[in-house]
């Protein structure tokens, strides 16, 4: 495998009374999308800004591309979405575009006639010509995330790249990342939405108080953290799981979501011994699945409970 | 390079879109004809209606009532009685006449005179009356004294004190009015001018800062090119905004005879002399204008990267205007003597330099070597003052939250 695109080694950021980020170690290899996941306060952003030269480590290296260095000296190979969003408001969207690429060295007329073109992707073709005060939230965000992309990096790094998006819009952005992923490019991105991260991550990591918990493949995750489970659903009000399986022989955990129930199997337990309790209390099964457990789960459990809570909101703003 | 170039060419040209561009651009030759035009204006309307109580014993009263009877007054001579002053005082009040003057014998004894009238603050009225008034007494007494009318007339000749200002060796035609005013127009303009771009330079740090936008830049840029980039691009605006002031000042200077004539005032523009700008003043003037704005400028950027919303930048900002005024106050007294010690000293100290070497050098005669003097020690000064500027900068731009500490300034200047 080649080296990694990017390579955080043992980095650690102190403020004034606590730790944001606490000797985290990652590795970014070439051509996947990361997700780095966290609940709000973990030290996302603060882990991003660091590879993005605004804020230096305490102690700690960055690699990017092997070498040493931070994100000013390879600032034509990155991209880069910040959290706060941040475009000139009385500037015309195209003429916003034109100048964040000239920024980062591209010719203005390639810069010109690739931000057309994106912009006719995105649906903002006709906003061109408007002024970035005059569109809504989530086309500014999408104005910024064009931004980030017009010079081709080969690296793109976005934090939170979905808050504030309505399905649709949501569902495009999706779709261009893995377009990226495609063409050869590697994306790194935060986010606290673990239905997000399951749908696009290749790779992830998990963090919280500035601390790694879990670091993988998303099976490999799943595989090492979940243990295993089985998915259930009744028609009706004809079984309760908990009561059920409260002897814990076959299953370990319940988690109860209502129109469906997860089940943890206990160790040395059989799927096949579950469905046949199941079938012999009179359950009329619409839903028996062997699965993984949701990346959602496997966050909860590891974060504890009191993250969760704030990993809910998916509207706040987490600020490191 | 082509960075900073993008930099530059977007604070100039989102700048030049603005409409307050547009409306300073023409609000200044609007304010320039004011000056050159309403005075003359003013002055067309110069003629005054007035009454002459005579209470003189003698011819005096109609003698003194002859030599007022100019372009400048319409005189009616009538002799005093009781009710006179009330009647008059109606007529006034009604603007049937401007005003009134009552003579007695007690001027050729005592020199006293009364004027009344609705506007007594009109120096140049005030002169003409006691100009005429006086050598109408001087004459009736030296006459009196039995000296031959013909020796008065002729002792009374006026003096006509034509100043010209030797310049650099050279006599040239511009008056003492002419040096003054062009200091003081200078000195007025470059303060307001390094002002309003300062602040402007400031503004821009800090709409990036509260946007956000900053973070994104500097992923892209490094800070001293994002600064410089900015700097340049709006002083690039203040150049172009001076071209626009200038053609239009020498169009109107150009043109003002027939503008005159149109308006139907006089032809007299001894009331607003325009100076004549040689290319030297307008090179120190350029010279120093660029320094002063380079070297403000990089001041209010760094008071820009320090604050984090207006209120803020308002309260910060305000050592570096001081610093600008002191020499704005020195103004006057620089011009009323541009050699002082105190006027040397304003011209070399480089922070009010930018404005007290051109007014020196437009109120009196200086030597070139001066000039460079105060130029070098200027610019030494700029490079030190943006160092420093662009270390609070690089640090602050990326600073949210409580405004720091002088001491905390300090610091990001060492460590940065």
């Amino acid at each position: 495998m080649s080296q990694p695109v990017l390579a955080v080694d043992r980095v650690t950021k102190r403020f004034a009374g606590h730790t944001a980020v606490d000797s985290l170690s990652i590795e970014v290899p070439s051509g996947v999308i990361y997700g780095l996941l966290g609940p709000n306060g973990a030290g996302k952003t603060t882990m991003i800004r660091m590879v993005m030269n605004i804020l230096m480590p305490d102690e700690g290296t960055i690699r990017l591309f092997g070498t040493e260095g931070t994100g000013h000296d390879f600032s034509a190979r990155i991209g880069f979405l910040p959290e706060e969003r941040g475009l000139y408001p009385k500037m015309r969207v195209l003429d916003v575009l034109v100048f964040l690429a000239e920024a980062k060295g591209v010719e203005r007329r390639t810069a010109r006639s690739r931000a057309l073109e994106w912009l006719d992707r995105l649906g903002l073709a006709d906003w061109r010509l408007r002024k970035v005060a005059d569109l809504s939230k989530g086309m500014q965000q999408k104005v910024q995330f064009i931004a980030t992309l017009l010079h081709e990096p080969e690296l793109i790094v976005l934090d939170e790249p979905f808050s504030g998006l309505d399905p649709v819009n949501t569902q495009v952005l999706r779709d261009t990342v893995l377009d990226l992923r495609r063409r050869g490019k590697t994306i790194v991105f935060s986010t606290h939405i673990m239905e997000h991260a399951e749908q696009l991550c290749d790779q992830l990591c998990i963090i919280a108080r500035g601390r790694k918990l879990i670091e993988g493949s998303v099976a490999e995750v799943k595989q090492r953290h979940g243990g295993r489970h089985v998915t259930v659903a009744f028609d009706g009000a004809t079984g309760d799981p908990a009561r059920l399986f409260a002897d814990g022989r076959l299953v370990r955990v319940v988690n109860d979501f209502g129109q469906y129930a997860e089940l943890e199997m206990a160790a040395g337990a059989d799927p096949q011994e579950i469905l046949t309790a199941l079938l012999a209390a009179g359950a009329r099964l619409t839903r028996f699945e062997v699965a993984a457990p949701s990346l959602h789960k496997i966050f909860v459990d590891v974060v504890g409970p009191e993250a969760a809570v704030a990993a809910a909101q998916p509207g706040a703003v987490a600020r490191a | 390079m082509r960075k900073v170039w993008a930099v530059i060419r977007r604070e100039f040209i989102e700048r030049v879109r603005t409409r307050a561009m547009w409306i300073s651009a023409i609000l200044g030759p609007v304010f320039f004809a004011a000056l050159i035009f309403l005075p003359m204006l003013m002055a067309g309307a110069g003629h005054k209606n007035i009454v002459l109580v005579d209470g003189t014993s003698s011819d005096f009263g109609a003698r003194a009532a002859a030599a007022l009877q100019t372009k400048d007054f319409t005189v009616t001579r009538i002799p005093a009685g009781p009710r006179v002053v009330d009647s008059l005082t109606l007529a006034v009040s009604e603007h049937h006449i401007d005003g009134f003057l009552l003579v007695g014998d007690t001027l050729l004894e005592a020199g006293a005179a009364e004027y009344r009238a609705s506007n007594v603050s009109s120096f140049t009225t005030m002169e003409r009356l006691e100009r005429g008034l006086q050598q109408v007494a001087v004459r009736t007494r030296l006459e009196r004294q039995g000296v031959d009318p013909a020796v008065v007339g002729r002792a009374q000749l006026n003096v006509d004190l034509t100043t010209k200002k030797i310049s650099r060796g050279r006599t040239t035609e511009e008056s003492a009015g002419q040096s003054f005013s062009l200091g003081y127009f200078m000195g007025i303009i470059l303060y307001i001018a390094i002002t309003l771009y300062g602040v402007n330079v400031m503004n821009s740090v800090l709409e990036e800062k509260t946007t956000r936008i900053v973070e994104v830049l500097m992923s892209s840029l490094r800070p001293g090119q994002l600064m410089a980039g900015k700097i340049i691009g709006v002083g690039a605006v203040s150049l172009l905004q001076f071209v626009i002031w200038g053609v239009s000042a020498r169009l109107l200077i150009s043109q003002r005879a027939r503008v005159a004539a149109r308006l139907g005032g006089t032809q007299d523009f001894s009331l607003f002399e325009v100076p004549d700008v040689s290319l030297a003043t307008g090179i120190v003037f350029l010279v120093y204008f660029l320094g002063g704005f380079f070297l403000y400028s990089s001041m209010f950027a760094a008071v820009g990267a320090m604050s984090s919303n207006e209120q803020e930048a308002r309260q910060a900002q305000v050592p570096v205007t001081l610093l600008l005024l002191v020499s704005f106050m020195g103004m006057f007294s620089m011009l009323n003597d541009p050699n002082s010690s105190f006027a040397v000293a304003l011209s070399l100290v480089p922070f009010t330099s930018p404005i007290a070497m051109p007014v020196r050098w437009a109120a009196g005669s200086l030597p070139v070597s001066a000039v460079v003097l105060s130029v070098a020690i200027l610019s030494v000064t700029i490079v030190l003052v943006t160092w420093v500027a662009a270390r609070i900068y690089r640090v602050g731009i990326l600073m949210t939250g409580k405004r720091p500490s002088v001491r905390e300034v300090v610091r990001w200047v060492r460590a940065a």
